[in-house]
């Protein structure tokens, strides 16, 4: 079985969404994005080989496609399932949070929305570097559509540099991929932009110099995605302006794009060069983590705060990334899921909540517990899914990030020495009390407290006791939305709770991805003159007694 | 001429048609830029795009490469729908201004 | 008086406080008996199950605004099931047997090759042994007595808030179960921020008071910052001995006794002690407990004294391996912990409100505790964990029947001679007998564990400084406790209600405003007429008389080490990873006063708790104008001013903590954000952004409009273009010729 159904499937659906009537629209792409989800699902159930750390499906062999060493070559391994899951299943769930919040150009924003997981699911599941790019940059040109028209008031704005940002980076990305593959195609005398070839030349023929270079390369368009420190401004204005659809979208999958191609591409494609440069985006995760979180703690606007959010816990997959060993690779892995999870969730919430009081103001409403308690409950789970809770699903990943940070020394006895150490991940640790700071604020203010439901002016009590808010919703949840919530809600408990599920399949991957990373570091520890085997023979006398 | 082109490795008759293209290149240049008359300059347009169809299929033959007349079938097909729609463009104009000259859209630079 | 306090010290002397000489020197060195997996004990994970059933049941009757005490049945239920496993599993067992482990399902598990280091392993399992159930038979115990009186205490809040309360309940008791049951340390930190989480929820019950809601994100927050060491102990713990599991740790920390360790071995136990801080309010983060007493009475009694708050203890006896190859580690631990109970009892002297006055008596206690830890007798700390889990749950529960009886009243300068009012003689006596424990009335459960405590301090010269702290605590201790039972319960019979203000979750209530109180079956009418105190009826009697009689049993082991016999807590904790701190030194030599270390605790400490009782009686009962002249005396003269005042103040520690740490970071944030958007984005990025426009800007005039123009540009770029070709071209051929 070819995967390209995963990816026709969401095109036909946003031709559908598009074309038809206007009123069948959101029908037309829900069901089609359920069908999405239903096929993925059933991908990954009957083709378990995925699960082992090996690609599926296993063939070499281009599709139509085949010119100029760029094959229609399509699968993925554990890592690409789990966030081709994500994303197909988020999906069904945005969409139906956006029936009530979209009412104008409705065939347009479904149709785009259908294009966008089409395009992800193409990123997701090329192993062909020509094929991921494509769908890389594509997922720009929808979400572009729906900042642009459905967004805030300074949707233009934000479109506009969302889109430039985001493309600048791509093209520095493009750059070096294209270096690599004129370089193997030097060696080989073809072209072939597959992946996994790319890598295997990269980390092995390519020099340090070079590896350095194209490993910044390839970075800049990662860094600014996923966002990384100082290029992450576009996020919070893309997440402020964006409709819920978008924002959710954004933060759930659009952001693992930068991440997964970390994963991917840069680390493996440039080993050398991710070791030189550990320290650098080291400094820049710790940054990420402490800055934007203390900035989040004096945002007024709720949307905002969750937006800043996303780049303080973006910032911990990047720390687990450049750990180098299994603990930071799987604690990134689960975290990129995770996160995924919990923060598409909040930002559900908080699109609720603004369809029904037209306003994301913090200091505008407070109490909310008494006049929609259901929202509440959920509102209370997921900032706790995103404290990192232990028993939800955002622990697991902290956890397991920090303490790969924590172990990657040089002379550690994992047996994957790493450049970064204990300090990066006590001083980033300060983030678990930061992100508890913000995100408890972000309660009090809101869930918690005397009740002050915005707009109503007159007395608070009468309009507790009517069952209709804003726009025909009800006070409180509908079904719908509450039948949105509770599937990511199973989720976040789930994987708090069993992530074993996950660990075993991400394990072998892990392990795929870090294959040349103990020898580079070590050569890079011993030119810093950072040999200290004093530690690993003590410990490993401890082993063997 | 000839030794200048010869020491470039071209043979005689890649040197014809390449003298040719230049030549149509050059005409459809100076028209293009004396002419006000729209529709004299969309045909000199034309001419410098037949000059290159002529130095494509010159150098396509001189390599022996199909790619070359590949090119230029693709530029004929360009230059006919790119004809369709100027010279209706072009009358869309006339009828705005009663003339057929360039100078009446200058303001359109904004 | 000081006849009978001679002839107490004197039986005490003679016996041997838990072990002779040569019984503890082979203490130091006893081996941690290796744990062996049980599969047959996997029922034991329905001590974890049950809680986490009846969460979700409280859950559904929230979500079907269930308006009985169904979710208080459940919890009732779900909780006294699992102490009857738990005692189950102990009367199968006994108090010696060896440790176990119960592999229930994976959790963070995933390798690299196997074995230390090159794996990692956290699954949910279970480590029992006898120190888990000790700790587990009053968890649970309690945990049900408590849930029981709460079902009456909460009836006010019947509804959502009702099952949202049980819900807390059960999820406290799932964490805490993880927390104390835990085989390895990260189920121990889920369970220790499961904790957290259910104290947050639950001092936040009244969420409409923003009081409440500020207690609940303070303590969450500062509980934050110890799990933050805690976790960082976690890493370095495997980063040393790659693994996190208890039972090849504690075979781990055995050889590396024999081995060297470096500086950052030295670091764990400082990093799991900043941990145990946290969780159990001592310094430098205790300001969150006294706080934390918004929270409804019953969640006061049991997560913020009896339970909860002894986690950072079961941490420390827990890894006492660890702690006793770091003797400095230990000191500190003594030290905080004597400092802490001295800090303490300074601040609950000076409060008015009977359940803060409790709270700072908890954190004192909670003092007493580490003192013991640090000075070598996990013992001594185990069994005032236990007396103290009893006797202080019976404080916060009478103090609980007083403010649901008299509509929130909790100022002890508004309430007196209860023991007369009708209704309140169980509670008057059972706080007596609660007072009596605290105060380490000679005899009671407290006096017992407390003296082992100080008896072990004053034995070893490096702690006897500790000691004498300890004592002069002990009677600060008896005045503070003594002050509220002479003020409250003695004297004539005088009271004012409080402004009882409990938000339901009931709209209705709401809307109809205060009036509503006056619905209620409990005759809160404090608008107009006399007001009638409602005193408790069965369930919170019953269970104040329950847990009087625990309190009293609680004795019995220290009656038993009194008499030199083998008593149940020293052998439950003998049996543990704490048996190297299982016992009280045994010291005879005089070593003040010509006294051993058995008679001076005994002699002074029955003097300090007397001592303190008498001036309690004498200034808050006898002559109650007294006090407050002392007060106006002490703040009327300019140098001693400063004593009642701090002390009223809590000693400005709150203060401190926000000039030190809230108010720069808040600062910062703020500079921060001005920095990221104006700097980062509106200079760098839309800066970098304005370069494209301005270079077009610079070479709009050659945009005129005029096609011949633009054609004049590309043509003339062409001939500029080929010109050079040219020149280059012709200056090869040129050269070559």
């Amino acid at each position: 079985m070819n995967p390209l159904g995963l990816i026709v499937l969401p095109v036909i659906g946003a031709a559908a969404a598009a074309l038809g009537p206007a009123r069948w629209a959101k029908w037309t792409a829900f069901v089609a994005s359920l069908a999405v989800f239903a096929l993925s699902v059933v991908v990954a159930v009957q083709f378990p080989e995925w699960r082992t750390g090996n690609y599926w499906p296993n063939t070499n062999e281009g599709g139509a496609l085949k010119a100029f060493g760029v094959n229609m070559l399509l699968g993925g391994d554990s890592v690409n399932m789990l966030l081709l899951l994500l994303t197909t299943f988020m999906m069904p769930l945005t969409l139906a949070g956006s029936f009530t919040a979209v009412t104008e150009r409705e065939r347009e924003y479904y149709g785009w929305f259908m294009l966008l997981e089409a395009a992800l699911m193409l990123a997701f599941l090329s192993r062909d570097l020509i094929l991921f790019f494509v769908g890389y940059e594509f997922t720009l040109v929808p979400m572009y559509f729906l900042i642009s028209i459905w967004g805030g008031q300074q949707r233009r704005a934000a479109a506009i540099k969302f889109f430039i940002f985001t493309f600048m980076g791509s093209i520095f990305t493009l750059a070096a991929a294209i270096y690599v593959a004129a370089r193997a195609a030097d060696a080989s005398g073809a072209w072939d932009f597959s992946i996994a070839g790319l890598t295997k030349f990269g980390s092995e023929s390519l020099s340090n110099r070079e590896q350095f270079w194209v490993f910044l390369g390839l970075m800049a368009g990662f860094a600014i995605k996923t966002p990384v420190f100082p290029v992450h401004t576009w996020l919070p204005l893309a997440h402020d302006q964006a409709p819920t659809g978008g924002s959710v979208i954004l933060a759930a999958v659009l952001l693992k794009l930068g991440t997964y191609g970390v994963y991917r591409l840069a680390l493996p494609m440039a080993p050398a060069g991710a070791v030189e440069l550990a320290t650098f985006f080291g400094v820049l995760g710790v940054l990420a983590i402490l800055v934007t979180a203390m900035v989040c703690w004096v945002q007024t606007d709720a949307k905002k705060l969750i937006a800043y959010s996303s780049v303080s816990h973006m910032g911990f997959v990047v720390m687990g990334l450049f750990a180098f060993n299994p603990i930071g690779m799987q604690g990134s892995v689960m975290y990129m899921v995770c996160h995924g999870l919990s923060t598409g969730a909040l930002f559900l919430c908080i699109g609720m909540m603004y369809e029904r009081f037209h306003t994301k103001e913090m200091d505008a409403m407070s109490g909310l517990a008494r006049h929609m308690p259901i929202w509440s409950t959920f509102m209370v789970i997921f900032t706790l899914a995103s404290v990192g809770l232990p028993g939800l699903n955002g622990f697991v990943g902290e956890f397991l990030c920090l303490m790969g940070t924590f172990v990657a020394e040089h002379d550690q006895p994992a047996g994957y020495p790493g450049v970064m150490g204990p300090w990066f991940a006590v001083v980033a640790g300060v983030g678990l009390i930061l992100g508890a700071m913000y995100l408890l604020l972000l309660l009090g203010k809101i869930v918690w407290g005397p009740l002050k439901v915005p707009g109503a002016h007159d007395d608070p009590h009468e309009h507790a006791h009517g069952d209709k808010g804003h726009g025909g919703l009800p006070r409180d949840l509908s079904f719908r939305e509450i039948a949105i919530l509770v599937p990511i809600a199973a989720a976040c408990l789930g994987i708090g709770v069993y992530p074993k599920i996950m660990l075993d399949v991400t394990e072998p991957s892990a392990a795929n991805a870090l294959v040349a990373f103990p020898e580079k570091v070590n050569a890079w520890n011993a030119a810093h003159g950072k040999t200290a085997p004093a530690k690993v023979a003590l410990q490993a006398q401890e082993v063997s007694r | 001429m000839t030794p200048l082109l010869a020491q470039a490795g071209l043979t005689q008759g890649v040197t014809v048609a390449l003298v040719l293209s230049a030549a149509l290149f050059t005409i459809g240049l100076i028209g293009f830029l004396v002419r006000r008359n729209m529709i004299l300059m969309f045909l000199c347009t034309e001419l410098m795009l037949q000059a290159a169809s002529i130095a494509f299929i010159a150098f396509g033959r001189m390599r022996e490469d199909t790619g070359g007349q590949t090119f230029v079938i693709f530029i004929l097909t360009v230059a006919a729908a790119e004809a369709a729609l100027a010279l209706g463009l072009v009358v869309l104009l006339y009828r705005r201004r009663e003339t057929l000259s360039a100078e009446a859209w200058q303001e359109l630079h904004e | 008086m000081t006849f009978a306090a001679s002839m107490l010290a004197h039986s005490l002397t003679l016996a041997p406080g838990g072990g002779g000489d040569a019984a503890h020197a082979s203490l130091a060195d006893a081996p941690i008996v290796a744990a062996t997996a049980d599969p047959s004990l996997a029922w034991m994970g329905w001590v974890l199950a049950l809680p986490a059933i009846s969460a979700v049941l409280c859950a559904l009757c929230a979500a079907f605004r269930v308006k009985n005490k169904l979710p208080a049945i459940c919890t009732v239920l779900a909780l006294g099931s699992a102490f009857a496993l738990v005692l189950k599993l102990y009367l199968a067992r006994g108090p010696g047997a060896a440790p176990v482990t119960v592999h229930l399902w994976d959790w963070m598990n995933f390798g690299w090759g196997g074995g230390p280091w090159k794996s990692f392993q956290a699954d949910v399992s279970l480590y029992i042994d006898s120190l888990t159930l000790l700790w587990m038979l009053f968890v649970t115990g309690l945990g049900t007595l408590i849930a029981l009186y709460a079902s009456e205490y909460m009836e006010a809040e019947r509804g959502p808030g009702y099952a949202r309360f049980f819900f807390g309940v059960s999820v406290f008791l799932l964490a805490m179960s993880a927390l104390v049951m835990a085989d390895n340390l990260v189920l121990l930190y889920f369970g220790w921020e499961g904790v957290g989480l259910a104290s947050y929820l639950l001092i936040g019950f009244y969420y409409r008071k923003p009081s409440a809601v500020a207690a609940a994100k303070k303590a969450f927050i500062m509980n934050r910052v110890g799990d933050l060491g805690l976790a960082v102990g976690i890493w370095l713990i495997w980063v040393n001995y790659g693994t996190v599991e208890f039972g090849a740790l504690f075979q781990a920390f055995d050889d590396a006794a024999r081995g060297v360790g470096g500086w950052d071995r030295s670091l764990i136990p400082f990093c799991l002690m900043l941990g145990a801080f946290g969780k159990s309010a001592q310094l430098p983060l205790f300001t969150w407990l006294p706080d934390a007493m918004e929270g409804p009475t019953p969640v006061s009694a049991l997560i913020h004294a009896a339970t909860m708050v002894t986690a950072g203890v079961y941490l420390i006896a827990r890894m006492q391996p660890l702690f006793s190859l770091h003797p400095d580690a230990m000191a500190t631990v003594g030290w905080i912990g004597a400092l802490t109970a001295l800090l303490a009892a300074t601040i609950g002297m000076a409060q008015y409100d009977i359940k803060r006055v409790f709270a700072y008596s908890t954190i004192s206690q909670l003092g007493y505790m580490f003192m013991g830890l640090g000075v070598g007798t996990a013992f001594g700390a185990a069994y005032h964990v236990f007396t103290h889990a009893f006797f202080k749950a019976l404080l916060f529960l009478t103090a609980g029947a007083v403010m649901h009886g008299f509509a929130g009243q909790l100022d002890l300068r508004h309430l007196s001679g209860l023991r007369r009012v009708p209704g309140f003689r169980i509670v008057s006596w059972t706080m007596l007998i609660g007072c009596l424990w605290l105060s380490a009335f000679p005899y009671s459960a407290g006096f017992f564990s407390k003296d082992l405590i100080l008896v072990q301090a004053m034995s070893s010269p490096r702690f006897q400084m500790l000691g004498w702290i300890g004592l002069g605590t002990a009677a600060l201790t008896a005045y503070y406790t003594f002050r509220v039972w002479f003020r409250v319960c003695a004297g004539p019979v005088a009271y004012a209600p409080g402004d009882e203000d409990h938000g339901h979750d009931d709209p209705a209530h709401d809307a109809h405003g205060h009036a509503a109180h006056g619905d209620d079956a409990h005759g809160h009418d404090d608008h107009g007429g006399a007001f009638h105190p409602h005193a408790p009826r069965l369930a919170i009697n019953s269970v104040l008389l329950l847990i009087c009689a625990g309190a009293i049993l609680a004795g019995v082991p220290g009656i038993q080490a009194l008499r030199g016999e083998q008593n149940w807590v020293q052998e439950m904790v003998s049996n543990s990873s704490a048996v190297r701190a299982a016992g009280v030194d045994h010291v005879t030599e005089p070593v003040a006063f010509g006294m051993d270390p058995h008679k001076l605790v005994t002699v002074f400490g029955t003097g300090a708790c007397l001592g303190g009782i008498a001036i309690a009686l004498w200034i808050h009962l006898l002559d109650r104008r007294m006090a407050d002249r002392l007060r106006t005396a002490l703040l009327s003269n300019g140098l001693t001013r400063w004593l009642p005042t701090s002390m009223e103040n809590k000693w400005y520690v709150d203060e401190l903590y926000h000039a030190l740490f809230r108010l720069p970071a808040w600062v910062t944030s703020h500079l921060l954000h001005f920095f990221d958007r104006h700097f980062i984005d509106g200079l760098l990025v839309n800066g970098l952004g304005r370069v494209p426009v301005a270079m077009g800007r610079l070479f709009q005039p050659l945009y005129n409009g005029a096609l011949q123009g633009y054609a004049g540009t590309m043509a003339g770029g062409l001939v500029l273009v080929l010109a050079w070709v040219a020149w280059k071209w012709l200056g090869a051929t040129g050269g070559a010729a």
